[in-house]
């Protein structure tokens, strides 16, 4: 499978670059013209006039008149206008080429809907169109971090700077405990994509579908909101090649505040092992790294064609850890049959291979002592590092250096679409799509690793999964003019889509030799003995969906649009396996009906909808066994068969309504456009392992389908073309999302029998010592994300904790004197973007913030308390009048409010010589996480929406910043795009 | 090979038009499990099922688990708190000092496992009751006797627990039962399954339930009646226990050590055991819960110890001159690598009795927060292989032949102070140990005797309860009250039925 993989992306490398290198000179001639305002015919300046299709164009100056140097063979030119309509004219013989464009273009651009696109102005629910101008830049190695802060209502975080490490997505608040709580992604039409397998570079624009009568048309998946990834296409024209390149300097920005070497030395108690370390700069470095980004496109009248290869060289700050990712991609249209048969061909293929190193090292990073030296001659045993033997504790550059992490993904994707026109306005239409993502790991920890792989003289884990699925889809639409200014649109669809899940994973011990690290686990010795340990799985569902959608337009003033999906899982129990998912929402645009004063547009739309979401795990419905241990039968054991868990054959659908209200407007001839969104989402029948009693039950919990979660919130977003000259302009856009309730309404169900009892806490904040410390309170009829603990008062005389006696008993600081003492989950989130041109200077910079959310500062919860100085490292926040153990209060929970420069850059285009045969040439510089304000005194203040400790209840537990939080990294990148 | 066909999908393409089977199946395929559909049907199969009732055995010594609730609840054993080591919420420490509640993790994870095991006892002789299968019919009784042995430590831990012998029953029909009437249940069961279960005692029925496990689940019973319900039983104890003397299956061993050595499964004192396993059937982890970290030189262990349970300094004294058993039990003084280098503690405190060289002291400076690294004497009663993983592979020992000698002697006695057989029995077990015999025995030498001879083995609580000790003041620690002799409910448990009382103390 490897092989054929890299053989596929590098041959379309291969392709790319050959057809490259045959396409570059061409003929030229000068087109002039002036670009006027529609309305009064005045000059509009700073207009953008381009070659359609390629990148070759320039801007109108203060008359409106421009001249510009085109190919030979250009046959459309393009002219557009902020705020106002593009326009697209074809070239003739004539060299003057004038042009007229009308105001309110934002109501033209395309906004991709699922199953199909709509006119923005069309758009009844609630749905954020990004196109590629306006993704987020600099050093972006995921399709999330391009969205990052600009959509009102998505929150996309990820704590620390691990190049590894995915990126947590909620739309909307939490509306799940037990599903899938991240958004549905739709690739180019394929529901239920990797980002993995989509460059940034490829990308054209990303639909993120917010309401439910805009995600019911995914039915059972749209629940957690749907993104649309649409990738660039080929126009027909002239073809075209464009490189774009940048090289990035990462250093840590943060970490936490230890005791240095001579601080340590001078407290009380503490071991001076007679060396000076600063251990987070061991640990670290100046991660460079390289990204290329090359594309060919161009077509003709009947073929259109893009490819693309994108390759990554990331270092990450820590030492060990960085990725490399080789992407290809191909998407081609041909058209057949006078036009009426359209064939559309997308494959892609990624290959990366990732160091993941430990995050195990950070936590190590921050006790290890500071006086230790990282390595030691006399310890051969350990490899000449410096070890102690204490409970917990290890070496973190030992760590990083003797072992090996690694992963290698390798995603293929491809599908094929055809589109038949049977009569005037009716297309039918097949897909097919499958993807494949395989994930190897490799792991090993050297014999002389005192912290794994001593104990086991060498260990080495291997795993090989493969997640795949195959999509087949047909559909129907019908396109009609009713009458003079109304139109009805018509979706009639059938899907299916099976998926299969399989894995083997190998782990052995004992090893002669280090040499062949995870290469020969038939070297470990442990299978010998029974210690080496094998294991696999495989599992399998299907979805089938019939589903259809009517959009209706009356005079452009009245909008309907009504879907519904009647979709089926294997999951589920026999009579519970199909659900009915409707969506509907209207539109009317007020300044049709009445002259508003001030207004160009407004809008006002409501939609309801319904949506579903799926279990995570197949089989839930049936009894299922496996092996369960071994039994001790007749003198030799036995492999024993048990049941695996609870069985509920009335498992069903989680189930989401919601009713969403917007206002669009726009103001001051279209250069200002907004929009207000109230959103208020129920999601009932959640989807939960549910404690239950045992007896009767076999087990303590059982997936059950129980309770409710509301969450109602605010979003605006507003753009604003705030200087428009020919010199200088100047858009600045904001984004800001107020969730003003997330409430756990009920996790009971009293006609079933099962009463949630009020409150659990959960979230253990962990060895040492502090196990059976849950941080969180869930709580029926109250707030998600409650943090849960005693209240701290102060240190009394003799150095002990002092907490507050809540209950009022006379007896502070016990268990039943816990309270609230925080909230996890952000109340409020801004997005502020300006850019700016002068000349043939551009600049950027966007400020991202997050409010509202408190964050468990667990390295103070754990590493302020001076009695363990004899073996650690503790903060510097430590109080030295402590002499208590550590022990978890509202001492250790921090506001995360935090306001962020996320990124800035500064770019310049060249002017170029006739005859150049580059069309576009611009340098940039881009400086990522330049500052962060905010008065948390952990690595990261980023909000943290969920917690891995919590098992099931993982998205109602936010708010608890671990201790192996991956350093916060300050990122530098020089840039540079090219277009030929 | 694959499932996915591009025909499959050639026909899927029909779909939209017409609407057939195909087009909306959507079946479940199995691939790494089974249902039951596909089980059970053959001997190994139905052997493998019965296994599971058994498998829970081994969460016996989990960390919290059954063991440990009774061991370190009692003046044996103690979790002391190392600066900020085995804090974890103050479970340890209440555990000791008998403060538990309702919501904390030792006792609940005794119940888990105990119901654990009572449910799948009723799953298993629920199916196989439906299979109505020749092979399988001599594993009811087996079933009825083990899952009345689970109610045994029920009945002495919770007391007051719900009597469950169905399998698909609501859970709104369940309703508590009384302590005494959880007692009748579990005499009647393991009466009735005495004449049911196998008589043999060899290779077939080692860790399984046959006559003379049922036996000596029936002295326990009896031994402690009059704290279960009001009512002593001491003449049906005795009985019960010569019933297991009398079966010729067991007898004292030479030696002591050899009870608790890593291969004890010839021990002919052992009577149900559970067959820990290194490789097969892990939990018995004493070894990683008692050890200090720097140990795992000592014993070239493959994982580093946790620090953690370790004897009560006023247990660890109570040993007479010349016992053999004080040495045997515990681990104190200096410590050295297997290469026989002196180890230290590279985290010492500053007031730590002798310094960084790794001593073990019987002392226990304070239960917390600041107990010293090296305090207390550590668990050594189970043999530690060299390289021996956190899985030991000692079988333990949960009914043993010198329990039941002691037990016995223990019936007489009551019934008769001057009883000669139980002063010969006491003095056995005495010689054994290495000590002269004793002339009389007295409410507090036989409680001695049990602990010094029992330690670690789970019945220490029981024992101190039916002395009458056990809320007495101790290490660290106040008197309590009377009702702590029973553990709360789960909290869990009592949220879930809303007819469930809690146990008094914990309301």
């Amino acid at each position: 499978m490897k092989l054929k993989v890299d053989f596929l992306s590098r041959g379309l490398l291969t392709l790319i670059l050959a057809i490259a290198i045959s396409s570059f000179t061409f003929a030229q001639r000068t087109i002039t013209g002036t670009v006027t305002d529609a309305a009064n015919g005045e000059p509009l300046i700073s207009a953008t006039v381009v070659v359609l299709g390629t990148s070759t164009g320039t801007i109108t100056d203060f008359d409106g008149n421009y001249s510009l140097e085109v190919p030979a063979d250009a046959t459309q030119i393009e002219f557009s206008y902020t705020g106002y309509a593009t326009s697209v004219l074809p070239l003739g013989a004539d060299n003057v080429l004038n042009a007229t464009l009308s105001a309110g273009a934002l109501l033209d651009e395309i906004v991709v809907t699922g199953y199909g696109t709509q006119k923005a102005k069309e758009v009844t629910s609630a749905i954020t169109s990004v196109k590629a101008e306006d993704f987020n830049q600099g050093n972006v190695q995921s399709p999330s971090q391009l969205l990052q802060g600009k959509v009102a209502g998505l929150n996309i975080a990820r704590s620390g700077g691990n190049p590894n490490q995915a990126f947590q997505i909620r739309l909307r608040g939490v509306g799940t405990a037990g599903a899938n709580a991240s958004p549905l992604i739709v690739i180019d039409g394929v529901p239920g994509g990797t980002l993995q397998s989509v460059d940034p570079n490829d990308i054209a624009s990303m639909d993120v579908l917010k309401d439910g009568s805009a995600a019911a048309i995914y039915g059972t998946r749209g629940a957690a909101g749907v993104i649309i990834i649409t990738t660039k296409k080929g126009q027909a024209g002239t073809s075209k090649v464009d490189y774009n390149g940048f090289v990035s300097f990462d250093n840590r920005s943060n970490t936490v505040d230890v005791l240095s070497a001579d601080e340590y030395r001078a407290f009380p108690g503490s071991s001076d092992q007679g060396s000076a370390t600063d251990w987070f700069e061991e640990l670290t470095r100046t991660g460079i790294s390289h990204v290329h980004n090359l594309s060919l496109s161009g077509g003709s009248k009947s073929t259109t064609y893009r490819v693309s290869a994108n390759y990554r060289d990331i270092q990450g700050v820590a030492i060990r850890t960085g990725f490399d990712r080789l992407n290809a991609r191909m998407n081609l249209t041909q058209k057949a049959l006078n036009d009426k048969l359209t064939l559309t061909a997308n494959v892609s293929t990624t290959t990366e291979n990732k160091d993941l190193g430990f995050d195990y090292a950070f936590r190590q990073a921050t006790i290890y002592n500071p006086t230790s030296p990282v390595r030691d001659a006399n310890r051969p045993e350990y490899d000449g590092y410096a070890q102690q033997i204490l409970f917990d504790y290890y070496n973190p550059v030992a760590i990083m250096e003797q072992n090996i992490n690694q992963e290698q993904v390798r995603t293929l994707t491809y599908n094929l679409r055809g589109s038949y026109e049977l009569v005037d306005g009716l297309n039918f239409g097949l897909f097919f799509s499958e993807q494949k993502t395989s994930e190897s790991d490799f792991t090993y920890f050297d014999k002389n690793d005192l912290w794994q792989g001593a104990n086991r003289n060498g260990l080495a884990q291997l795993g090989d999964q493969e997640f795949s699925d195959q999509l087949f889809e047909s559909t129907l639409t019908y396109d009609v003019d009713l009458d003079a200014g109304k139109t009805l649109k018509l979706l009639a669809g059938y899907s299916y889509q099976e998926f299969v899940n399989e894995g083997v994973f190998v782990t052995g011990g004992d090893f002669l030799t280090d040499a062949f690290t995870f290469n020969n686990i038939s070297a470990a010795q442990d299978f010998a003995n029974g210690l080496g340990s094998v294991g696999s799985y495989k599992n399998s569902n299907k979805l089938i969906a019939f589903f259809g959608r009517a959009n209706l337009n009356i005079d452009d003033t009245y909008y309907v649009q009504g879907s519904i999906r009647r979709e089926g899982s294997s999951k589920f129990g026999r009579d519970e396996q199909w659900g009915i998912f409707p969506g509907l929402s209207a539109g009317v645009v007020l300044t049709k009906l009445a002259d508003i004063p001030a207004f160009d547009n407004l809008k006002l739309r409501a939609g309801y909808g319904v949506t579903g979401n799926p279990p995570v795990d197949s089989y839930l419905s049936q009894q299922r066994f496996g092996p369960t241990g071994n039994f001790f039968f007749n003198g030799a054991f036995t492999s024993s068969f048990g049941p695996i868990s609870n069985a509920n054959p009335n498992l069903r659908w989680e189930r989401k309504t919601d009713i969403s209200v917007g206002l669009d407007f726009s103001l001051m001839d279209y250069r200002l456009n907004g929009s207000v969104d109230f959103f208020d989402n129920t999601t009932s029948d959640l989807l939960l392992d549910f404690p239950v009693p045992s007896p009767p039950n076999l087990f303590g919990s059982t997936q059950l389908n129980i309770g409710e979660i509301k969450s109602t919130g605010l979003e605006l977003a507003v753009d604003f073309a705030a200087v428009q000259n020919s010199g200088f302009t100047w858009n600045t856009g904001i984004s800001w999302t107020s969730y003003l309730q997330n409430k756990l309404v009920s996790l009971s169900d009293s006609d079933a029998g099962f009463d949630f009892g009020g409150s659990r806490d959960i979230s253990n904040l962990g060895a040492p010592g502090q196990n059976n410390t849950p941080l969180i309170r869930i709580e029926e009829g109250a707030d998600i994300g409650q943090i849960w603990g005693l209240v701290y008062e102060g240190i009394s005389g003799d150095g002990l904790w002092q907490f507050a006696d809540t209950n009022g008993d006379g007896m502070p600081g016990e268990n039943n004197d816990r309270a609230v003492i925080g909230s996890g989950l952000p109340t409020g989130q801004l997005g502020w973007n300006n850019s700016f041109t002068f000349g043939n200077f551009d600049a950027n910079f966007f400020l991202r913030g997050t409010f509202g959310h408190d964050l468990v500062n667990t390295f103070r919860a754990f590493y302020e308390a001076p009695n363990q100085i004899g073996s650690y490292n503790i903060l510097s926040s430590s109080d030295p009048a402590l002499t208590d153990s550590p022990k978890f209060s509202s001492f250790h929970v921090e506001s995360g409010n935090f306001l962020r420069l996320d990124n800035a850059s500064i770019g310049y285009t060249l002017d170029l010589p006739d005859g150049s045969s580059f069309n576009k040439v611009r340098l940039y510089v881009t400086a990522n996480n330049l500052f962060t304000i905010t008065d948390y005194q952990g690595v990261d203040p980023e909000a943290r929406l969920s917690d891995g400790n919590a098992g099931q209840f993982g998205p109602l537990s936010p708010g608890i910043d671990r201790r192996d939080t991956y350093f916060a990294v300050r990122s530098f990148s020089i840039g540079v795009n090219l277009g030929f | 090979m694959k499932k996915f066909v591009l025909i499959k999908m050639m026909v899927l393409t029909m779909c939209l038009a017409i609407v057939n089977q195909s087009c909306t199946d959507l079946d479940e395929e199995l691939f790494s499990e089974v249902t039951a559909d596909n089980f059970f049907q053959t001997d190994e199969e139905f052997i493998s099922a019965l296994g599971a009732a058994y498998t829970t055995l081994y969460g016996m010594y989990n960390t919290p688990g059954v063991i440990g609730a009774q061991e370190i609840s009692s003046r044996h054993m103690v979790v002391p708190t190392r600066g900020q080591d085995w804090f974890d919420g103050g479970v340890w420490q209440r555990l000791h000092l008998q403060e538990w509640n309702a919501e904390d993790a030792a006792p609940n994870a005794a119940w888990g496992t105990l119901f654990g095991g009572v449910t799948t006892c009723n799953r298993l002789i629920f199916q196989f009751e439906q299979l109505n299968n020749p092979s399988t019919t001599p594993f009811l009784s087996e079933l009825r006797g083990l899952r009345a042995i689970y109610y045994y430590w029920l009945l002495d831990m919770f007391g007051n627990v719900p009597i469950v012998t169905a399998f698909d029953v609501d859970a709104s029909s369940i309703t508590q039962s009384s302590r005494a009437e959880v007692y009748q249940f579990v005499e009647s069961e393991l009466t009735d399954a005495l004449q049911n279960v196998t008589g043999a005692k060899d290779g077939s029925t080692y860790g399984r339930v046959n006559k003379d496990v049922i036996n000596t689940a029936l002295t326990k019973l009896y031994l402690n009646a009059e704290v279960y319900t009001g009512t002593a039983q001491w003449a049906k104890a005795a009985a019960a226990a010569q019933a297991v003397i009398g079966s010729g299956n067991y007898s004292l061993s030479g030696t002591y050590a050899e009870n608790f050595k890593t291969d004890n499964s010839g021990s002919s004192e052992m009577i149900f055991a559970i067959p820990y396993d290194k490789v097969f059937a892990g939990g018995f982890v004493v070894v990683a819960q008692t050890l200090h970290y720097a140990s795992q030189a000592t014993y070239d262990l493959t994982f580093q110890p946790w620090n953690g349970w370790s004897t009560v300094e006023d247990f660890y004294n109570s040993y007479e001159e010349g016992d053999i058993r004080q040495a045997a039990n515990h681990i104190t003084g200096p410590q050295f690598s297997s290469g026989g280098v002196r180890l230290t503690d590279d985290g010492a405190e500053p007031f730590d009795i002798d310094g960084p060289p790794l001593t073990f002291t019987p002392e226990i400076n304070e239960l917390g927060p600041n107990a010293c690294r090296q305090c207390g004497a550590r668990v050594g009663k189970y043999e530690f292989a060299l390289g021996a993983t956190p899985n030991l592979d000692n079988d333990f020992p949960l009914f043993r032949y010198s329990d039941v000698v002691l037990m016995r002697a223990e019936a007489l006695w009551r019934q008769n102070p001057a009883d000669a057989e139980a002063l010969d029995w006491v003095n056995q077990i005495r010689a054994r140990a290495g000590l002269a015999p004793a002339t009389e025995i007295t409410a507090e030498s036989l409680l001695d005797e049990r602990g010094h001879e029992l330690f670690m083995e789970g019945h220490a609580r029981t024992d101190e309860i039916r002395f009458g000790v056990f809320t007495n003041a101790g290490f660290d620690k106040a008197e309590q009250e009377a009702c702590k002799e029973l553990f709360p409910l789960p909290q869990s448990e009592i949220d879930a039925n809303a007819n469930f009382t809690q146990n008094p103390c914990y309301n």
